[in-house]
């Protein structure tokens, strides 16, 4: 790709938003010129969607104790059975190894008008659970996290590759000058950390930019270096100071595209600082909309706060926001290799927050162009990890969801087999659902391509299926 | 276009390797039966468990795998990938069978092993001659794969340097033949050389280019004001000859060898990675050709030595094969063998080739003359080498290093102390018939560290308590009755264990009729752990426990130990886990509240032995490689698959850039000496070309070829061809970086100005020609040294570890450190937020070329980080301790510390009124920060 100077100013310059210059005059005329490589574009067709929102479980949630119905575990309960275990497969080459059944925890019922099947771990969750889109056939890459939960966000398990937001970010723009246009809300320091929102090789204006931590309390979520710290009448002076030193600077070199670059830099990171505190300010909502969340109870809300956050944030315009229920441990969350009991208390810390935010968005008629994808790295066996009272991590078979942005309600997409162990019907890989979240978006995922190192980059690498079934 | 990225699971894709010969063997007529049993036995078996992926209409479904047919008699014969499918009369030569019996790499149908009732009919069937009535099937032509060597060699990279004739130059502008290329390029265009950069600028370029770190006005001064006609020379030379050139020219190293000292998963640190680093800074700085460092970081360990320290350099250089971002958890260690293959090989073809090879890992590269056998030919050499110890979660492999004569006696002693005592506690133990047991019931209250008796353990299957041993834990111990073996498991797990390091310890009663394998398994930080426990043994820590090992447990992390019974003869009997902390050494050997009190020697002696090996002398380590036991060449992986194994690739180099003949790899070595001596050989069109090309964009902000780190066809060319052979060509010559960097300096084309008339604007818009100066961001490292030189607060101190020895990973690590960038920890999940946001390569990537872009974070960073702003008060201080008589003077000081020029008039009537309401240590401080903030702070001109 070749750039002339002003494209490779356009794409090299000036971080989240657009080049509109507040308070130099000279270089606002210029920046007219520069076309904003973040200005929200036209994708390859049509989109369905505007945004998206994805709420990642990390850890991997069991899909046969939440949403994919098999009753032959309760059945064969204890039972020791041969199983292809994706962990001893990867570790031997050896197939079909005697595992022990384990049947679900929660119990099964037949919810909402649709009667979809679904145990009672999620129950807030479930009062929605005719708005959601069930892909029940998913598969992925990586038997353990750090591979698996890079090929989530990157779809690729290399640690060099762009994420989907910044993907999503590179084709689309971004809709509000002021915010970032991808956020990362209590991203995981663990399992490739900033990898899951890093740009990789594609400019740096693409990159996530994360809010809070994982194992912070959403109260004190920001992004870094937004508060200056000092009384408001002082920095106003100091940046008008450096406005002044930078109008100067350019007087000597005028017209250097460099230097305007950086003073228009200083200028949207001065909205920034004005913007983005408000729009992460969730006491702005309503009492009535704080309690649909679960904020201000104790088990829901950490979660309920981010969740909200997550929201304001696509209402703002913000592209993709990621929300991470997660830590920071190599194992982390919904990881229980033993003691499955504990997933009861990671799917109350969720289950309000997440049943709130999706009727938040339908009531504010948000959830008609906004995706909202919940799942994790992978799933769990429907067999206890050696024998004991967990389960291992299970690539081959589990269960997402997605709500709005044309995604069919009420639909239940493709199967497992009879145990839940591996996808076997209309199998939707991970690059498949990549594929068509990018879709909806209005974008191509074999158009949305990155030249690096002498080759043409994408999300979905040589393959992908845009699953078309799953679509309104 | 698009293009087929290579990823393990990249097995779909249209690409075709080249033909093979096909299996001239005519159809026999076939007799009814034999037809018959086709038809009953075999066809269906085809059609439904194989034509999915198989098949002419698998290939129009875009599902083909292998490109291996099996519709067709004909293209059964002629096979796929890995060979023919069938050989007619012979069942155990022919693959497809084979692999339905799944017993090698390759298992078909992947679904599941076919009855072995149809493995027979196969079998017979095949033994026939495998009659097959099926006419051909639309087989796809195949073709060839990017350029073939002849093509290759056309293109300009792969042909060897020449010298070009040197270009007559008008007028006396030249200052040498470096400067007569650029001339005669500019010349050609109808254009002329940019002025001269005047001396304060040009001063400033050099400090920067050479040392990374601005000069300080007097440095500018002296060299304004002396008017020796060798006054750049001298200035060059005494640069060149400072230890910080070492620092600037090794990060650029670094740079390209993606020096890191962790890893993104997890987090594990290297603690020896650091050696490495003052490796390559040192070897800057001595001027080591780089032929020899070229040979010393491939292949270091193999090298010739003549001292204890050669020795030990040589085997630091080697870390360069072990700084991958390495996937330590990845479960198919086949799989991973060939990735760390893979990312080394990477590093060394961009590195020192400017070659992307690992294109041609699942298929022949497209666009370059690298067909697969040549990637496997160069992965066969480094297959040969052990980089990892594998387990659940690898580790890479450390080996102690050569110290100094004393250093050596004194660890040889302490060794030998070791083993005295040692051999002194097993005599022990021998007379005392083992370890004393301690008796009687101990409440968990009295346990130090954390415990969870079986009581709290969570128990899958039937599980008897006991107290019949009366040496227990708690309420007693439990047992699984040497009964319902494999169904039964024990779980013990602690409530929120404190994050830290811990020994675990099982507790268990021990008997004659207990089971002497019992498999345990322990989840941590370090990942998952399996050992067996002897349980017919007495256990040997205070007669209770048996020592799991020494772990890492994090927040929120996995943190049990799961007792099965699988596969156990006799009785299965835990009774308690304990977790001991570690990290408080007081409680590092608890004593026991009960228990023997007196005389106890045996004990005594453990301490001792604790306390030596705790403390003595240790052997330096480094991350280095061994060579592997067996010694062999590598097959090609089809598809990139470890699991799909195709022909022999001998062990070799890239054919397309090997001139002369081929040398002979030994059978007994892995062969990394020879890659070495082929890389760093004259013959090698790439190498010189390579290096040259990267000092010149580290010169001039761009290279002569501007994607450095591709000279491949899908690379640019170079923009001015002679010049670059010139440089390779004098480079080559005795490989002296400092040569090459003194010859590109000391051209008239460095010291031109950044000026442009608009003819050249319009003729060379990018200044590929290089007729004017560039202007070029700072790099982060020095910004933040900038910063901390005008402040004065710049930490001299070089070399050695900059993290705790004890660091166990990486995770939001901040150091504090005000040292230079270059000896900032390189942690992959914690790189110091400065160097990440003004862009510093990223460690997981040969970086030849660095981002340069403006965004807002970095400005975020400058307004309001406690660094900028703490320094900037640093910089006040300074300011104010020093004799200035007026704060115009001060204005002015300001300006030359921070941007190496005085200020204009303008700025200094901007500052006097900032000034005039504020207190002096507030308005300097604001004064600085703006100075640091401002545009014009991080560029050089």
């Amino acid at each position: 790709m070749q750039f002339s100077r002003r494209e490779w100013l356009a794409t090299n310059a000036c971080g989240f938003g657009s080049l509109a210059l507040a308070g130099l005059a000279a270089s606002e005329a210029r920046a007219a010129n520069v076309p904003n490589p973040l200005a929200a574009k036209p994708g390859h067709h049509a989109a369905r969607a505007k945004r998206v929102i994805f709420l990642f479980m990390q850890g991997g949630v069991s899909h046969v104790d939440s949403y994919d119905y098999k009753p032959v575990l309760t059945k064969k309960d204890g039972k020791q059975l041969k199983f292809d275990d994706a962990r001893v497969l990867a570790n031997t080459g050896m197939r079909g190894s005697s595992q022990r059944v384990m049947k679900p925890l929660w119990k099964f019922e037949q919810r909402g008008k649709s009667g979809k099947w679904a145990s009672d771990l999620f129950p807030e969750v479930n009062g929605v659970i005719d708005d959601l889109t069930f892909v029940h056939s998913m598969h992925t890459e990586g038997v353990a996290h750090g591979p698996a939960t890079l090929f989530l966000h990157c779809g690729s398990t290399s640690f060099v590759r762009p994420s989907f937001g910044s993907w999503v970010l590179y084709g689309l723009g971004s809709e509000n000058a002021n915010l970032p246009g991808f956020v990362s809300i209590a991203p995981s320091s663990g399992n490739g950390g900033a990898r899951n929102y890093g740009n990789a090789f594609i400019p740096a204006i693409y990159q996530g930019t994360p809010v809070g931590r994982a194992g912070a309390p959403a109260s004190e979520a920001t992004i870094r270096n937004l508060a200056p710290g000092l009384p408001a009448s002082v920095t106003e002076q100091h940046f008008e100071l450096l406005r002044e030193l930078n109008a100067e600077q350019l007087k000597q070199k005028p017209g250097d595209a460099e230097l305007e670059a950086v003073a228009a830099s200083y200028e949207l990171a001065w909205r920034m600082q004005k913007n983005a505190p408000d729009v992460l300010d969730i006491a702005k909502e309503t009492i009535e909309t704080q309690k649909l969340y679960g904020i201000g109870e104790k088990a829901t809300d950490n979660f309920g706060k981010q969740c909200l956050m997550a929201r304001r944030l696509s209402e703002a315009g913000v592209r993709f926001v990621q929300v991470t229920y997660g830590d920071n441990s190599a194992n982390p969350a919904w990881d229980q290799h033993s003691n499955l009991p504990k997933h009861g208390d990671h799917a109350k810390a969720v289950d309000r927050p997440i049943a709130g935010l999706i009727a938040d968005l339908k009531r504010r008629g948000l959830l008609e162009d906004t995706i909202v994808w919940w799942g994790g790295e992978f799933g769990r066996t429907p067999y206890a990890e050696k024998n004991g009272t967990g389960r291992d991590h299970n690539p081959g078979g589990f269960t997402t969801w997605l709500a709005g942005g044309g995604f069919k309600p009420a639909l239940s997409f493709g199967a497992t087999d009879e145990f839940g162990s591996a996808a076997v019907t209309d199998k939707v890989h991970l690059h498949d659902l990549h594929a068509t979240i990018l879709h909806q978006l209005g974008l191509n995922h074999e158009k949305l391509t990155f030249r690096y190192a002498g080759r043409d980059f994408r999300l979905t690498d040589v393959h992908g299926r845009v699953v078309k079934e799953l679509l309104v | 276009m698009r293009f087929a990225l290579f990823s393990l699971c990249a097995l779909a894709g249209a690409l075709v390797l080249t033909p093979r010969p096909v299996v001239a063997d005519e159809p026999k007529p076939l007799d009814p039966a034999a037809r018959e049993f086709f038809e009953k036995k075999i066809r269906p078996v085809l059609v439904e468990s194989c034509y999915s992926c198989h098949s002419a209409q698998a290939e129009k479904n875009k599902k083909l795998k292998g490109s291996l047919y099996l519709d067709s008699r004909d293209a059964l014969l002629k096979g796929g990938d890995t060979g023919p499918a069938i050989v007619p009369g012979k069942p155990t030569e022919s693959l497809l069978l084979k692999s339905m019996h799944y017993d090698g790499d390759l298992r078909m149908p992947p679904k599941g092993k076919l009855p072995d009732a149809v493995l027979k009919d196969f079998e017979k069937w095949i033994a026939m001659g495998a009659p097959d009535p099926r006419a051909d099937s639309a087989l796809a032509p195949k073709k060839q794969i990017g350029l073939s060597y002849e093509e290759g060699r056309k293109f300009w990279a792969y042909k060897l340097p020449i010298a070009p004739a040197v270009p007559a130059a008008k007028g006396d502008w030249a200052n040498s033949d470096i400067d007569r290329f650029v001339l005669a390029a500019l010349e050609a265009k109808g254009l002329k050389p940019a002025p001269d950069a005047d001396r304060a600028a040009l001063a400033r370029r050099l400090y920067y280019d050479l040392t990374g770190l601005p000069p300080t006005p007097e440095q500018v001064d002296a060299f304004v004001n002396d008017k020796a006609a060798n006054a750049y020379e001298k200035l060059v030379d005494a640069l060149l000859a400072s230890p910080a050139f070492g620092e600037r020219w090794g990060r650029h190293w670094l740079d390209v060898s993606r020096f890191a000292e962790s890893v993104t998963l997890r987090g594990f640190v290297f603690k020896e990675a650091w050696r490495y680093r003052d490796y390559v800074i040192d070897s800057f700085n001595a001027d080591v050709p780089f032929d020899r460092f070229v040979r010393e970081q491939l292949a270091g360990d193999l090298l010739a030595f003549d001292s204890p320290d050669a020795r030990k350099r040589n085997l630091i250089a080697t870390t360069f094969l072990q700084l991958g971002n390495t996937n330590l958890e990845e479960q198919d260690k086949k799989a991973l063998r060939m990735d760390v293959v893979d990312e080394q090989l990477d590093v060394i073809t961009k590195g020192f080739l400017g070659q992307t090879v690992t294109c041609a890992r699942c298929h022949d590269h497209k666009f370059d003359p690298i067909p697969t056998k040549d990637y496997y030919a160069l992965a066969g050499i480094l297959r040969n080498v052990k980089a990892m110890e594998h387990s659940n979660v690898s580790k890479w492999v450390e080996v102690p290093l050569p110290g100094d004569p004393k250093a050596e006696e004194a660890v040889k002693k302490h060794e030998a102390a070791i083993a005295a005592l040692q051999q002194k506690i097993a005599a022990a133990k021998k007379a005392g018939g083992g370890t004393k047991l301690a008796t009687g019931v101990l409440a968990v209250k009295d346990v130090p560290g954390i415990v969870i008796d079986d009581a709290a353990a969570k128990k899958v299957g039937a599980w008897t308590a006991s107290t019949h041993n009366q040496t227990y834990i708690g309420a007693g111990y439990v047992h699984d009755g040497d009964a319902d073996k494999g169904e039964k498991t024990i779980t013990f797990q602690p409530e929120a264990l404190p994050p830290g390091r811990y020994e675990v310890r099982l507790a268990y009663a021990p008997g004659m009729n207990r089971a002497d394998k019992v498999p345990v398994h322990i989840n941590s930080a370090d990942g998952e752990k399996e050992l067996t426990v002897d349980m017919k043994k007495n256990p040997p820590i205070d007669g209770r426990y048996i020592s799991l090992g020494e772990y890492k447990f994090e927040k929120d992390g996995l943190a049990y130990v799961l007792v099965s019974n699988e596969g156990t003869k006799g009785h299965v009997c835990p009774d308690a886990v304990v977790f001991v902390p570690l990290d408080k050494k007081e409680q590092n050997d608890p004593p026991a509240k009960k228990g023997p009190a007196k005389g106890d020697d045996l004990k005594a002696l453990e301490a001792e032995l604790k306390k030596l090996q705790d403390t003595g002398p240790k052997r330096d380590l480094a991350m280095s490689v061994i060579e592997e036991k067996v010694i062999e060449d590598a097959k090609v992986h089809v598809r990139g698959s470890v699991h799909n194994l195709g022909e022999v690739a001998s062990r070799g180099f890239l054919r397309v850039a090997l001139y002369g003949t081929a040398p002979s790899l030994p059978k007994a070595q892995s062969g990394r000496k020879e890659l070495a001596d082929w890389i760093a050989s004259k013959d090698n069109p790439l190498t010189a070309r390579v290096y040259a090309n990267r000092a010149w964009h580290w010169l001039f902000g761009s290279g002569l070829v501007r994607t450095v780190d591709n000279f491949g066809t899908t690379g640019e060319t170079p923009t001015n061809p002679e010049l670059l052979d010139h440089l390779a060509l004098s480079f080559q010559k005795d490989w002296s970086v400092k040569k090459l960097v003194r010859a590109i300096v000391l051209s008239h084309t460095y010291q031109q100005s950044g000026s442009a008339d608009a003819k050249a604007l319009a003729a060379d818009p990018e200044n590929k020609l290089f007729g004017r100066a560039n202007a070029r961001r700072l790099e982060a490292e020095a910004i933040r040294d900038t910063i901390l030189s005008v402040s004065a607060q710049l930490d001299a101190t070089r070399g050695g570890p900059t993290f705790p020895a004890n660091l166990a990973a990486d995770y939001s690590y901040k150091s504090a450190s005000l040292r230079r960038s270059v000896y900032l920890p390189q942690f992959r999940n914690a790189i110091p937020e400065m160097l990440e946001v003004f862009n510093a390569a990223d460690p997981s990537t040969v970086t030849g070329k660095r981002d340069a872009g403006t965004v807002a974070p970095q400005a975020l960073y400058m307004l309001n980080s406690p660094f900028v702003i703490e320094q900037s008060k640093k910089a006040a201080d300074r300011l104010l301790s020093e004799n200035h008589d007026s704060d115009t003077a001060r204005v002015t000081r300001a300006y030359r510390l921070a941007l190496g020029r005085a200020p204009t008039e303008g700025e200094q009537a901007v500052a006097a009124r900032f000034l005039k309401d504020k207190t002096q240590k507030d308005g300097w401080t604001a004064v600085f920060h703006a100075l640091f903030a401002s545009a014009e702070f991080r560029y050089v001109k």
